[in-house]
């Protein structure tokens, strides 16, 4: 036993509240404890998730009360891939905004610092939780730390992206818990296995309406068409390495509360027509969206809400493939998408506004970082020699077998869109000279941000020359999400 | 109807008014504290609710002691307001920060109308 998944939440979360009492001994250790957090995280995750795949999900009870009665974290296949996941992605955003963030003062960076541990926090939270009441308190957590966030900084419209987040994310919180009321009064239980084994006893009235306010509810967190307000306005506000952090992190938590929804709580088999339509909506209005957007973070905005119609289309197939294919485009996004970011606000350091005619012919003055950034693009529009290409082509396969011709013709149009609007941005990177009236004035990066972004790079050449090194993992994660028996067997049986 | 029932649906009544009247504040309202306010109502309103649904008619604390050893049939549910407590702590922490949030607003745009902070657009 290397140590208890439960660690993964209480020790962000008491380390978050200890930061400011260290920082008053030494003011570095508000910059440096957060990295052994997250590193610590990051290392018990994938111990857990090697020991997981070798003998099977652990299921941990909190306070001896075993599951249907007290809270338990479920650290199986699926949740230690998306957990690995999340605290890597944690830990590269930390690198990054090590020395970014020593230009500003001694307050932010320890503000920044604590809540990107509680966002980490919360978000693994979500995932590896088995109850519904404890995933909408970590869901809070998420939220608030959220907002925090995208107001950090004083001097632009912040204040009014996190205030926008805040309206939507606490209404659909109330949703999810009017949700909960209504799973609770029918069912009498909280435990997501007890709810999944007994929910066909649940009147089909009470059912949908549960299921309408749970996807109200998570749809905030996971981006879908109508609640994704809030997420152009957030990403364009918040500080870079946070888009990425939101990309990278938030977001995927939020997709996997709603996939548990859908395929565990309600045990639906088969396709969704519900997933399928809403990522459908989700992934034309995002991605025609950010054909026309101005500014450049605004632009990678729409294109992760577009992904993650994408995410959602190849989770409604409901077939094996379907989910592999949804689980291998959840990786590739959470690396590349934080790469984009981490690169793009290198680009427009100089500027608040972040429009994308501020970096023209930026590749002259800073080509490391633009062709990290084209790395980033190239990728995540699906061209061959990267790893965005097998996740596209998963989900393309998985199309064809089910013989979805609409999906196929949709992913194929969106994929010209996306090539479209990147190559925009590429143009004016790499084949315009650099103007000094219309340009930023360039930012040298510093050495633990190119670190961060290398890694991140090299990750994605890695899979893209050898998906095999991953697809193993994704072929298990999706199997534990489809077989809904053995989940309930696994958190239910510990009842002797 | 038994008296029991009326209680029980005038709860979940009330609950629901309330919900839908903090809602109707959060659509309408153009100033940023009273759809805070609204927030607030609407919490109200599910805690109501929360509450409503653990309600027994002469129901006893969930605790065993002496004298009340037959009385397990009658008492009240302990998990709904064990969620109650823990909901309205979580609605305390959002309206601070949505409340500090407000000041920074303020202090930005001069002004609470919601009308007159649109800096960003779709």
């Amino acid at each position: 036993m290397v140590g208890s998944p439960v660690l993964l939440i209480a020790i962000p979360l008491l380390a978050a509240f200890l930061v400011p009492l260290l920082g008053m001994l030494w003011k570095e250790l508000v910059r440096i404890i957060p990295g052994l957090v997250l590193a610590y995280l990051l290392v018990l995750s994938t111990s857990l998730y090697l020991e997981v795949l070798n003998s099977g999900t652990i299921v941990e009870t909190i306070a001896g009360w075993s599951a249907p009665f007290g809270i338990n974290l479920v650290f199986s296949p699926l949740t230690g891939f998306l957990t690995t996941i999340m605290t890597f992605i944690g830990l590269i955003i930390w690198l990054y905004s090590y020395r970014f963030k020593r230009n500003v003062e001694f307050e932010a960076a320890k503000k920044y610092f604590i809540f990107l541990m509680l966002l980490v926090a919360g978000s693994v939270g979500i995932v590896i939780t088995g109850d519904i009441f404890n995933q909408f308190v970590f869901i809070e957590i998420v939220g608030i730390s959220a907002y925090a966030l995208t107001a950090f900084y004083t001097g632009r419209n912040s204040a009014e992206a996190a205030f926008k987040y805040l309206i939507m994310g606490s209404l659909s919180a109330s949703a999810l818990l009017i949700a909960i009321i209504i799973i609770y009064s029918q069912l009498g239980t909280l435990n997501m296995a007890e709810i999944s084994a007994n929910i066909h006893n649940m009147s089909p009235h009470y059912r949908v309406i549960a299921m309408i306010f749970f996807v109200v509810g998570i749809g905030v967190e996971a981006e879908i068409f109508p609640l994704n307000g809030w997420a152009p306005d957030a990403y364009t506000e918040a500080p870079g390495p946070v888009g990425g952090a939101f990309a990278g992190i938030v977001v995927k938590a939020g997709i996997y509360a709603m996939v548990r929804m859908m395929f565990t709580l309600f045990d639906i088999s088969g396709p969704m027509q519900i997933l399928i339509v809403i990522g459908m909506i989700t992934l034309i209005v995002a991605e025609t969206s950010a054909l026309r957007q101005e500014k450049l973070k605004r632009m990678l905005a729409y294109s992760s809400i577009g992904q993650m119609g994408l995410v959602l289309i190849a989770f409604g197939m409901g077939t094996k493939a379907g989910v592999f294919a949804a689980l291998f485009l959840m990786l590739n996004h959470a690396i590349i998408k934080p790469l984009l970011f981490l690169s793009g606000s290198h680009l427009t350091f100089n500027t608040t506004d972040k429009y994308i005619k501020e970096i023209t012919g930026m590749a002259k003055k800073m080509p490391v970082v633009s062709v990290l950034f084209a790395l980033g693009a190239l990728a995540i529009s699906g061209l061959p020699p990267f790893s965005g290409f097998w996740s596209k082509l998963s989900v393309l396969t998985a199309a064809a077998d089910e013989n979805m011709i609409l999906i196929i013709t949709l992913v194929l149009i969106i994929s010209v869109v996306e090539i479209v609007y990147y190559f925009r941005v590429l143009n004016r990177l790499f084949f315009f000279s650099y103007d000094e009236k219309v340009s930023v004035k360039p930012h040298k990066p510093s050495f633990n941000s190119m670190i961060a972004m290398f890694i991140l790079a090299a990750l994605i050449l890695l899979i893209g020359f050898y998906p095999s090194s991953v697809t193993g993992f994704i072929d298990l994660a999706a199997d534990d999400l489809l077989n809904t028996h053995d989940y309930i067997d696994k958190v239910l049986g510990m009842i002797q | 109807m038994e008296t029991i029932e009326v209680i029980r649906l005038g709860v979940y009544g009330a609950s629901i008014l309330l919900i839908l009247i903090g809602l109707y504040a959060v659509l309408t309202k153009k100033s940023l504290i009273k759809i805070i306010i609204g927030l607030s109502i609407i919490d109200g309103g599910i805690h109501l609710l929360l509450i409503g649904i653990g309600y027994i008619k002469d129901g006893t604390a969930p605790i065993f002691s002496p004298g009340l050893e037959g009385a397990a049939s009658r008492m009240v549910d302990p998990v709904p307001q064990a969620l109650v407590l823990t909901a309205i702590v979580i609605g305390f922490g959002v309206t601070a920060v949505a409340l500090s949030l407000i000041i920074r607003l303020y202090r930005h745009h001069n002004t609470l109308k919601i009308d007159e902070i649109k800096n960003l657009k779709w």
